[in-house]
């Protein structure tokens, strides 16, 4: 069972590799939003669908990536389009690029009369997308088993999502979304290079 | 047989399969040309889909994943230009992201808009093909210049590992 601290020390130790040079790709660290995640990840069923974005080393772990081999595709400059066969897991660092995808899994899921879902994390940005509406349409109206979670840290890379859209909306009462303030900035760890 | 008699054939032989599916605008409703060449086809195996091509084409990649084969028709290839991401930053580049363990299967089919009897303009006849070889890394495309290259080239797409955008001539659906 993961925990609060091992998401934390996870997270730590690249750090530590990545400040030490031995990671020549960028790196988007989780942090800040471990309770959440926790919580939501209780509901997540091993054979799920997960779909994550840039930020994915927590979804990965919880979704039972083992830490090893998460560790290994860091380092190998992985981070960015983590992926896993079994668990079902893909991410993608393009703005709402999983979106659809995961719409297509989920409807394949109805189809073929699974049991399991997909889940869909995203940030406040994405949320914000017109792709986002489209899909979130379809989805609710088809009934289709697709979870989307909106992480909601206020920025897009450093751009502020309420100010550069004049405001935010109403939060549709079928998807899971909080607030959180992220713990390491949007790449890197703020000691080292940008990309 | 004629041009449009091989897409016949083709579509029928596909929809045999037991994990095809026809995805997208006019597979189920008339409307566009397609149309003719799938209303033969058991109605479960067609699903219409709202007109938001950069979601199905990144459906029909989810559906893949999931072990589906998505026949995922775009009416014209002007039309198609509105899925660039999830087709060439997404189906195009999943396999190299995943080092070869996501593979999906998507047959995408398209069509260069008829310039006669009567000539759509040029919002609806544009021939992409070479733009989407150069683009394109992983997903195979194919361009349908005669009626005899039909049947192979969709019985390669369906037996072939990953992907393929056939592209079909409008015209010929009269002309040849």
């Amino acid at each position: 069972m993961i925990d609060k601290q091992f998401l934390i020390d996870f997270e730590s130790g690249i750090k530590e590799i990545y400040e030490a040079g031995k990671i020549s790709a960028p790196i988007h660290l989780s942090g800040g939003n471990e309770n959440e995640l926790i919580e939501i990840f209780q509901e997540v069923d091993k054979d799920d669908w997960v779909f994550s974005s840039w930020r994915n080393h927590y979804h990965a772990l919880l979704h039972g990536i083992p830490a090893d081999k998460l560790e290994d595709m860091i380092v190998r400059g992985k981070s960015m389009s983590l992926y896993s066969k079994k668990p079902k897991f893909y991410s993608s660092s393009i703005v709402a690029g999983i979106i659809p995808i995961a719409v297509g899994t989920a409807k394949a899921q109805k189809l073929n009369g699974s049991k399991n879902k997909t889940w869909c994390f995203i940030g406040d940005m994405t949320f914000e997308t017109g792709i986002f509406y489209e899909a979130h349409k379809y989805v609710r109206n088809h009934d289709l088993p697709l979870q989307f979670v909106v992480e909601d840290n206020g920025l897009s890379t450093n751009t502020p999502t309420d100010k550069t859209w004049g405001g935010s909306r109403d939060i549709p009462e079928d998807i899971i979304y909080y607030k959180y303030e992220r713990e390491y900035p949007h790449h890197g760890t703020g000691n080292w290079i940008l990309f | 047989m004629k041009y449009k008699d091989e897409l016949i054939r083709s579509m029928e032989w596909l929809s045999e399969k037991k994990n095809t599916i026809f995805i997208g605008q006019s597979v189920l409703y008339s409307g566009n040309a397609i149309y003719n060449t799938l209303n033969t086809l058991p109605e479960e195996k067609r699903i219409e889909l709202p007109v938001f091509e950069e979601i199905q084409m990144g459906m029909s990649t989810g559906m893949a994943l999931e072990g589906l084969v998505p026949v995922s028709c775009f009416p014209r290839f002007d039309f198609l230009l509105r899925c660039m991401d999830s087709l060439v930053n997404h189906l195009d580049k999943m396999q190299e992201m995943t080092e070869y363990n996501l593979i999906p299967k998507v047959i995408i089919r398209t069509s260069i808009g008829a310039v006669s009897p009567l000539h759509g303009g040029v919002q609806h006849t544009q021939d992409y093909t070479q733009v989407m070889k150069d683009i394109l890394n992983e997903v195979n495309v194919v361009l349908l210049n005669e009626p005899k290259e039909i049947f192979p080239a969709f019985e390669r797409a369906y037996y072939r590992q990953g992907s393929t955008l056939l592209i079909e001539w409008g015209d010929y659906y009269n002309e040849k």
